[in-house]
């Protein structure tokens, strides 16, 4: 059967350590992805009102 | 061996709806909901309605009672009480549409809200999604082109100044299920997933003795979570909603209705979240409970998101510590065990969620073709070496919403995705047509139907059930949850081939129609 019985679940070792692999203790590491060309995505950015967010306000939703 | 079919994400109803922020030239927050009604009335396509509040109640708690009352924000009931549309009804300033794809666009105070089709696939789901992004775009084009001010739709949750609104998912789950299994055996889960969930955000909104130093952090949401689990969703919001509306038959069916999310423009990032946390209740469905609980959930979820280390430790309740990564490796490693092989989608979910957590941790700019917020605060990055400022920049802020634009023109996220650096899941194909079409194999397929041709006719919509006026009554029909689970069922080609209203009656009853409809009051 599917479900794991209650006796299974108490019985089955806690795992002391995290799974965790060897040399992943410390984090990410510094970025190694190449990057396309940014300067279209620049010239975008460029041309947002830097004041937009300041008149940004919304009603609370759920 | 139970049948495979009930694990699989195929076997599960599940939506998401997102609350829209919305930006009026000369019109403030006190104005948003007059702006959203208009801005949802200037939908052009065939709809019906109202809505059939009847048959909800969000007071209901899944611990078995009903509270008197729900929190709200002080400064919106001042709005509601004195803004522009404080002399409409409820039904007026909520204008619900119900749309041929079996979508849900209304205003809910004062954010134009999308709620998809129910979904059982998730390219469907990253189709109906990216379609209700669409459709809000396409009302406020119409909306510019009537008043000639310029209106700007943002799919975040959050303006920036300590103000949320929701993306909220919703998953139907055995009745059987009891409520304390669903409760703990989500919340590490939920909690966590918000590192590939995450859309990312500047900066922290709410004060408090976590309100350290923060540039950038994972959620735009977890700032403003006070709970763990309460059936409030305006204030006071908790991490786990315990609203009690299945919006299906009540005696079979829960409805775990998610709001600690955020609000996806990465389709990937979209299945993924609504494909882990799928599998995750079935392993709950099949008695599965986790063996940890966090010490402070509410705490955790601010930690995890603002942990500028990238290590992302949390605290266990028994005292131990574990990285986020390697209690969602938990959740992944007995869903590989239990549910492997039940369809494609849950395959495709198991493989790609390893992958992610494999990259988050080797380095999470691995991620950024995939995941919101590395997109983001790459993007971000990029502009600050770029332009030599500094994470303080209150530029950064409005770069941070306009990542969330939906304007295919201007929106950042967008600008990613032409440039050819975000992973796709739905095709451009499949988008177009979910702006017109329901997923075939859900009950949404039975409303757009009934919606597409009988529209005079439909007197109340809803999730579960329509309202269809023969002659001078008008009768119930029931959109049972369990349409499309089964291939064997062809509802859908006998209604098609209804030509009146009574023969789609008869078609969706097995008779002449249930009760009557009395009068909404």
């Amino acid at each position: 059967m599917f479900p794991i019985k209650g006796e299974e679940r108490i019985q089955r070792p806690v795992p002391q350590d995290p799974i965790t692999r060897p040399g992943s203790d410390d984090g990410p590491k510094a970025p190694n992805v190449k990057r396309p060309d940014p300067s279209d995505l620049l010239k975008r950015m460029r041309r947002v009102d830097p004041d937009q967010a300041k008149r940004y306000r919304q009603r609370s939703g759920e | 061996m139970k049948n495979r079919q009930s694990e699989c994400i195929g076997s599960r109803l599940f939506g998401i709806e997102t609350e829209y922020g919305i930006l009026v030239e000369g019109r403030g927050a006190a104005d948003l909901m007059e702006e959203s009604r208009l801005l949802v009335q200037a939908y052009p396509g065939p709809w019906a309605g109202p809505w059939d509040y009847q048959a909800e109640n969000p007071r209901r708690d899944m611990r078995g009672y009903t509270v008197d009352h729900l929190n709200y924000d002080r400064e919106d009931a001042r709005y509601d009480r004195e803004g522009p549309g404080s002399h409409l009804s409820s039904q007026e300033q909520r204008a619900d549409h119900a749309l041929v794809n079996g979508a849900r666009l209304y205003n809910d105070h004062g954010h134009p809200e999308y709620a998809t089709p129910e979904c059982r696939t998730l390219r469907q789901i990253v189709a109906h999604d990216r379609a209700g992004e669409r459709i809000v775009h396409e009302c406020a084009r119409l909306r510019m082109e009537a008043t000639g001010r310029e209106v700007r739709i943002f799919k975040n949750n959050s303006d920036l100044h300590g103000m949320s609104y929701g993306c909220h998912e919703g998953y139907l789950v055995a009745r059987t299920v009891p409520f304390e299994s669903l409760l703990y055996g989500m919340l590490p889960f939920l909690v966590t997933r918000i590192l590939y969930a995450g859309a990312g955000k500047t900066g922290v909104e709410t004060d408090g003795p976590l309100r350290e130093e923060c540039q950038f952090q994972l959620s735009q949401r977890a700032d403003f979570f006070e709970e763990i689990a309460s059936v409030d969703t305006l204030a006071r919001r908790p991490l786990f909603n315990t609203r009690d509306e299945a919006h299906a038959d009540s005696r079979h069916y829960r409805r775990l209705h998610v709001i600690c999310g955020d609000a996806n423009l990465s389709q990937f990032a979209t299945a993924l979240k609504v494909g882990t946390t799928s599998l995750v209740l079935s392993l709950i469905e099949s008695g599965w409970e986790p063996l940890f609980r966090l010490r402070d959930p509410v705490t955790a979820i601010k930690k995890l998101s603002r942990d500028p280390s990238f290590r992302w430790v949390l605290e266990l309740e028994d005292g131990r510590t574990m990285r986020a990564t390697d209690l969602q490796r938990i959740y992944l490693r007995d869903a590989q065990k239990l549910l492997a092989g039940a369809d494609a989608d849950t395959d495709w979910v198991l493989r790609e969620w390893e992958r992610v957590l494999n990259d988050l941790e080797q380095d999470y700019t691995l991620t950024e073709d995939r995941l919101d917020w590395v997109a983001k605060r790459r993007l971000l990055e990029t502009f600050i070496e770029s332009e030599g400022i500094w994470w303080e920049d209150p530029t950064l802020r409005s770069l941070d919403l306009e990542y969330h634009n939906v304007d295919p023109v201007e929106g950042l996220y967008y600008a990613l995705e032409e440039a050819g650096q975000m992973v796709q899941v739905a095709g451009e194909e499949e988008i177009a047509a979910a702006l017109t079409e329901p997923p075939a194999n859900t009950r949404a397929a039975l409303r757009g139907d009934l919606i597409r041709r009988f529209t005079p006719d439909i007197t109340r919509v809803s999730w579960g059930r329509v309202a269809l006026k023969e002659d001078a009554r008008a009768r119930w029909v029931p959109l049972p949850a369990e349409f499309g689970a089964d291939p064997a069922l062809t509802l859908s080609g006998q209604l098609q081939s209804a030509k009146t209203v009574a023969e789609a009656i008869a078609v969706l009853t097995g008779d002449s129609g249930d009760e009557d409809v009395p009068d909404q009051g």
